[in-house]
């Protein structure tokens, strides 16, 4: 069942190849802009669970601080041999009124 | 006019009817002295064994001899715009993290741990520094050491230098070029006349608009040599002849590592006699891929003109709006003719104002029966504009064909006829009883000039 989140954050506070960090119902998630579009992803590499936080955003793809493992925010796959899990993604989309909702499972 | 036109030529036998150098007598604007070049030493008629192509053996060789030496093309420096960006450079079994070290810096590392030797990085990324996901030895962006945890078991390492190696980085044309031998002439005496003849085209200021990729069974001098003669163009391009002077092109050589084909487009090839005018002019439009439109709707000739100055001069027109600059200096050769420049071993670019094609072939790994084929597409953008991201690259499977590609247009179903090609001639290359093949004297004197620059390589 997927259930859509009280209002978050304002989506101008986020500007691109910006992130911040957010908990949502004891889920760590990670929300991203880049080329103005959001994206949400699980704020864990899947590699070895580092935050994704300080991850630098470029062109759809953010790289994980640790070891530069880079996923695509749209689909969450990763690119390269030290992980092929791909980063859980969840709905996100901007309301009428500026601000950003995430859609739970 | 340059002095080396008065080499020996290659043979004496021409195309008959008109030449290159004729159609640029016809050229209203002042000719740039690199097109009056024409200059092709006679290298000799033999005979060349196919095990230059097939043999595991001359593969080897190539592997000791050849990719150790020569300076290669990894990527674009727009590949790698910020500090920390790398690419990773692959060659049979080298590996080499292509990286920007400062604004105006770029620096090649050996991609191999020095604690147990696993790749330091797997693919193209962004880091702050190299950590080695192994066991964490990690040294800086500059290739300084940083540490490995539990010093204590290391203090034997104290004396040694553990900075990483690092092999020669040059660029050109917005190229990174990497050489693995430390004793390599200069990557400008190696390039020798490319940026001269390049002067017009300043590649370092286009973007990369295409990059395609996909693995073809051939040897990586097979798929080379598909490109380096237009000979071919009667028999495997057919449908293009109504606008290409095939048997018109002209070869050139220059010095070892530089070659060059001219082929004139706008005129119709001499073994079609009967082509009008209208008919070049279409299909030139319709089908080249390489023109400013690809559409000959709406277009037509006007009375008098030939379809080598209506298109140019549409070329002309059309491409000067994009770039938003005047190319009334342009001749109508290098606005529609099919010049394209060989650097050896293995790297080929077209000259031309927008949307100039690149090629590399690359030995597909250890494999010498297959290589890995990239074609880039350089665009140009208006003055004064942001430059555009360069395209991420589009690797296709091996079973996909060329035209799967939107994004090089019509140049994918010419692709996909030089493919059918490519593993053929692999394969009937493995069959063959003659064990060798006797090339064209003139038309394919840059494959028989690519074989000699490998000897002196290999013979070095």
């Amino acid at each position: 069942m997927t259930t859509k989140t009280d209002t978050l954050i304002p989506a101008a506070d986020i500007t691109d190849n910006q992130s911040v960090a957010v908990i949502l119902e004891g889920k760590n998630i990670l929300i991203c802009r880049t080329n103005g579009e959001y994206y949400a992803v699980d704020n864990q590499c899947t590699h070895q669970r580092a935050s994704l936080s300080e991850g630098r955003i470029r062109n759809c793809f953010l790289s994980c601080p640790l070891h530069g493992v880079r996923f695509d925010l749209r689909t969450g796959k990763p690119i390269g041999e030290l992980t092929k899990v791909p980063l859980k993604t969840y709905g996100i989309i901007v309301s009428d009124d500026g601000n950003l909702h995430i859609e739970l499972d | 006019m340059s002095d080396l036109i008065k080499v020996k030529q290659q043979g004496e036998a021409r195309c008959e009817g008109i030449s290159y150098q004729d159609l640029l007598d016809d050229e209203k604007i002042e000719v740039p002295s690199y097109l009056r070049e024409n200059t092709n030493p006679y290298m000799g008629n033999e005979d060349i064994d196919v095990a230059r192509w097939i043999s595991r053996d001359f593969h080897e060789q190539e592997k000791i001899k050849l990719w150790p030496k020569v300076w290669q093309m990894t990527c674009r420096e727009e590949d790698i715009p910020e500090v920390g960006d790398h690419h990773i450079y692959e060659v049979v079994d080298q590996s080499i993290i292509v990286t920007r070290t400062g604004e105006n810096q770029i620096k090649a590392y050996i991609n191999s741990c020095l604690h147990r030797g696993r790749l330091l990085r797997d693919c193209d990324g962004h880091v702050k520094e190299f950590v080695c996901p192994f066991h964490g030895s990690t040294w800086d962006i500059n290739g300084q050491f940083k540490g490995i945890p539990c010093k204590w078991d290391f203090s034997h390492l104290d004396q040694k230098d553990m900075s990483l190696p690092q092999v020669k980085v040059g660029t050109w044309g917005g190229f990174i070029f990497i050489n693995f031998d430390e004793n390599s002439i200069p990557l400008e005496e190696y390039l020798s006349p490319l940026p001269e003849h390049f002067a017009r085209f300043p590649l370092h200021d286009y973007y990369k608009g295409a990059h395609v990729q996909r693995v073809v069974q051939c040897n990586w001098k097979v798929g080379a040599e598909a490109f380096m003669e237009s000979f071919h163009t009667l028999e495997t391009h057919s449908e293009i002849l109504t606008f290409t002077g095939d048997a018109n092109s002209q070869y050139d050589t220059f010095g070892d590592h530089v070659s060059r084909s001219v082929t004139p487009m706008g005129i119709a090839s001499p073994h079609l006699p009967n082509v009008t005018e209208a008919e070049t002019m279409r299909d030139i439009l319709e089908l080249s891929g390489r023109m400013a439109t690809d559409s000959a709707e709406g277009h037509e000739m006007p009375e008098g003109l030939t379809a080598r100055t209506y298109v140019a001069e549409t070329n002309r027109e059309m491409f000067s709006e994009i770039i938003g600059e005047s190319l009334d200096d342009a001749t109508k050769s290098e606005l529609e003719d099919a010049i394209l420049y060989m650097l050896f071993p293995n790297t080929q670019v077209w000259t031309g104002y927008h949307g100039n094609i690149v090629y590399r072939f690359l030995p597909n790994g250890d494999d010498h029966n297959s290589c890995v084929f990239e074609t880039m597409i350089l665009m140009r953008y208006p003055k004064g504009t942001k430059r555009p991201d360069p395209a991420k690259k589009n690797i296709l499977r091996p079973d996909q064909a060329f035209s799967e590609a939107p994004e090089i247009g019509g140049l994918g179903p010419v692709f996909d006829q030089d493919d059918s090609n490519m593993a053929a001639v692999q394969k009937g290359m493995l069959a063959s009883k003659k064990g060798a093949v006797s090339l064209a004297s003139y038309q394919e004197s840059r494959i028989r000039h690519l074989h000699q620059t490998i000897d002196k390589y290999l013979k070095a």
